[in-house]
């Protein structure tokens, strides 16, 4: 390690402990600390209209669907195509309480952390039960598993009175130490929630990949037979790591119900997978930042193509219905330009801008 | 050197003088939102419909309907997502709109509690009956779905020869397809005399011989379909197909198919060709086949703004102008009464919209009439059928009996 802890260019370790350090230098540190004192603090001084609010809390939201689908996917190497449904069994817990208890009653109002978090384990058993067939499938096999647990979770909501056959199932407004959270400050409270959600499931995300649980799933990721020589347990790491992710989709979920203050079938159906799959791909599959950058990247041009399409549709002929292949179109193409000439995503872009400062003035 | 400041000073004032005035002679604008599917899933009934409420608005402003008063209504594709609506909505009640007019049954029971929330009227293109259910703001613009297959079932009652009637519905697998489904059954239950043999929910099937085949072993006559046009149309030209289908209507051992609003239209005849022969459909608009002063006028309307063929003689352009029509109306209304325009009294405006004081636009088959207890526009629905390719009116508009027994 460099003794300057200010100005380092480059990573000399001495010890195990100095490479399992959060931030390498000192600099680093307060760039990130800086960072967050802007994350926390512009809210406070641009006002942003709810309609922008609420795009912004969308992309947390996702982010953290997305930091999930990574350790299933990216670190462990496991195909998920039916994340959207995990997310939806989170969302869905918050609505079961609704459904049963009323959604203004006080466990859904004020008790709302204990309902997210709640929400998370249990898409974790729901993760950990679907992720009992990756103890015998791999590869393609997994994904039409995981495909499989999207159906059902489809089906069984549509046909569920309980789940009001799909249709919205309505949330409360949610308490806070000031009192109700009223329409003025619901997106602005709950960017403030899901921000500081986002970091300290982020920072747990990083501490996991330092310790053995976290190198199992990279190692079983990389060759599972190797891993099982070397004294891991391959099925249940793949177990675990579905776990993992299921827990990420149902805090995402009950978020999410929360935010929009309320739940409907159609935020988590099979497109709604593969939109985070491409979320994940685009920013990175494997790299924890690239779980930033992604839900960030499509969500942009998600607003893009949407603005586009809305004005291509005013002028394109409507019995040719163009504008609304624009969408699609569009979304597919950003996914085969990215596997074909940056697979590894937005986020080998930011290691080269950051490797690039680190060593700037000099090349190498 | 004083006279030249003080002619720049008194050019200062005219000119702030002639902007006030200006300013004054330019009327107030009144802000709406309207958030459908443009693009998207459904977007062949949206966007003309979008259409006619842009074409509407616009024709209100050029005309000087509301004198120098001018209507700004901000258009937006939703692509049928509701998180996307609930985007759209929140960005116009930031703008301050008065009133709000959306489009899916989804989005309308998403956002029911936002609309009672913001107290703000809204005129949905989903005639789903559930969207009434605990909401003071929401007014549709025409009779429910409900009531339009009750209607239907109504018909098959009176016409049919021999016995009891038996009906299949055939309906779209959400709460816009299942919600009339139990209000059918509860007619029945009320002594409708019709048999209701079967209710089938139908996915993405590109063949329906079983079911059609299913339905006939069942004695079936009569498929009511609450749906969208494209399942339709495959189911009708399977039957065409198999030999099934009526040649008139109640054909004994044959299928006659029925349908609601958004089952019908042009779009179904342009799907299913002659497989559309003998469709009855029912619904709350004029339609441009069954030429009238209302369709002569929409015709004008989508002439004058340089709209297609197809857009120009859709049921939903119709649907898109009412939802206009009735919002400029409850403007004029309230304007008139020497009232502000503000959400407050245009709903206070359109629950008084009944009695001497029903609006009768042109797009409609009947009056729009609303109460506070009766949150349903047109209540008259015309039932058209299929005549050599085209929908011709079926005897005058009628309103549901037994929908008013089992309220």
């Amino acid at each position: 390690m460099s003794a300057n802890s200010w100005l380092a260019t480059g990573n000399f370790f001495t010890t195990y402990k100095q490479e399992q350090r959060t931030f390498l230098t000192s600099l680093d540190r307060s760039f990130f600390t800086l960072f967050l004192v802007l994350l926390f603090g512009w809210p406070l001084l641009f006002e942003l209209s709810n309609k922008y609010m609420l795009v912004v809390d969308n992309i947390l939201i996702a982010i953290v669907a997305v930091m999930g689908l990574n350790l299933v996917t990216g670190f462990a190497g496991l195909i998920s195509i039916g994340h959207a449904a995990f997310v939806g069994i989170g969302a869905y817990t918050v609505a079961s309480f609704c459904q049963t208890i009323g959604d203004s009653h006080i466990i859904v109002t004020h008790f709302w952390p204990v309902l997210i978090i709640f929400s998370g384990l249990v898409g974790a058993v729901f993760g950990a039960i679907v992720g009992l067939p990756a103890l015998r499938l791999k590869h393609l096999y997994l994904a039409i598993a995981t495909l499989s647990f999207q159906m059902i979770f489809q089906w069984t909501i549509q046909f569920m009175t309980f789940f009001n056959q799909g249709q919205t199932i309505y949330v409360g407004r949610v308490f806070w130490f000031t009192g109700k959270i009223g329409r003025k400050d619901h997106y602005l409270f709950w960017y403030f929630i899901i921000l500081t959600i986002v970091i300290l499931l982020g920072f747990g995300i990083r501490n996991l990949l330092k310790t053995r649980y976290g190198r199992c799933l990279v190692a079983v990721r990389d060759n599972d037979r190797a891993a099982d020589a070397m004294g891991m347990n391959p099925g249940l790491t793949k177990v675990y790591a579905f776990a993992l992710a299921g827990f990420f989709a149902g805090v995402a979920g009950a978020l999410h119900a929360y935010v929009y203050r309320g739940v409907g079938f159609e935020s988590f159906t099979l497109h709604e997978s593969i939109g985070y799959l491409a979320m994940a791909i685009v920013g990175g599959l494997g790299t924890l930042n690239g779980s930033f950058w992604g839900p960030v990247a499509i969500k942009f041009l998600d607003l893009q193509v949407e603005t586009l399409a809305e004005t291509a549709g005013q002028y394109l002929p409507s019995s040719m219905n163009l504008a609304t292949a624009l969408k699609p179109f569009s979304f597919g193409l950003v996914i085969v330009l990215f596997l074909m000439f940056e697979p590894r995503g937005i986020a080998n872009w930011w290691r080269i801008v950051k490797s690039y400062t680190k060593l700037w003035p000099f090349r190498y | 050197m004083k006279n030249k400041n003080f002619l720049t000073a008194l050019l200062i004032l005219i000119v702030m003088f002639a902007f006030t005035a200006s300013a004054n002679a330019g009327g107030k604008v009144y802000k709406l939102g309207m958030s459908l599917a443009i693009t998207g899933p459904t977007s062949d009934a949206g966007n003309p419909y979008a259409k006619g409420t842009e074409d509407y608005f616009k024709f209100v402003n050029d005309t000087k309907i509301l004198g120098d008063d001018t209507i700004d209504c901000t258009i937006r594709d939703d692509q049928y997502k509701t998180d996307v609506t609930k985007r759209n909505f929140e960005e116009y009640l930031d703008d301050g709109i008065v009133m709000y007019l959306n489009y899916s049954t989804g989005s309308t029971l998403g956002l029911k509690r936002d609309f009672d929330e913001e107290k703000i009227a809204t005129l949905p293109a989903s005639y789903h009956a559930g969207n009434l259910d605990g909401s003071n703001y929401i007014f549709l613009p025409i009779a429910s779905y409900s009531d339009q297959l009750v209607i239907l079932a109504e018909y098959v009652a009176k016409n049919h020869k021999g016995g009891k009637a038996k009906v299949a519905l055939f309906v779209h697998p959400s709460a816009f397809g299942r919600g009339p489904v139990v209000d059918v059954e509860k007619a029945v239950a009320a002594g409708l005399n019709i048999e209701l043999v079967e209710v089938v929910e139908h996915g993405k099937d590109l063949d329906n011989t079983a079911m059609l085949k299913r339905l006939m072993s069942k004695n079936v006559q009569y498929v009511i379909s609450q749906t969208v046009q494209s399942p339709v149309a495959t189911m009708i030209k399977d039957s065409q197909r198999l030999g099934l289908t009526a040649s008139s209507f109640g054909e004994a051992g044959k299928l006659t198919f029925m349908g609601a609003h958004y089952t019908g239209g042009n779009d179904l005849i342009a799907l299913a060709g002659t497989a559309a022969e003998n469709f009855f459909w029912t619904t709350g608009f004029n339609i441009t086949s069954v030429p009238g002063e209302g369709t002569t006028k929409q015709l004008a309307l989508a002439k004058r703004y340089n709209r297609d063929q197809k857009a120009a003689n859709s049921h939903n352009y119709a649907a898109g102008i009412m939802v206009a029509q009735v919002a400029t109306e409850a403007i004029r209304r309230t304007k008139a009464a020497g009232l502000e325009i503000n959400k407050a009294n245009l709903y206070n405006t359109l629950n008084k919209m009944n009695g001497a004081n029903a609006y009768n636009p042109y797009s409609t088959t009947g009056p729009v009439t609303y109460s506070k207890t009766d949150r349903m526009g047109v209540d008259m629905l015309q039932i058209y059928s299929v005549q050599n390719g085209v929908f011709r009116a079926v005897g005058e508009p009628v309103e549901s009996e037994y929908m008013k027994k089992i309220k």
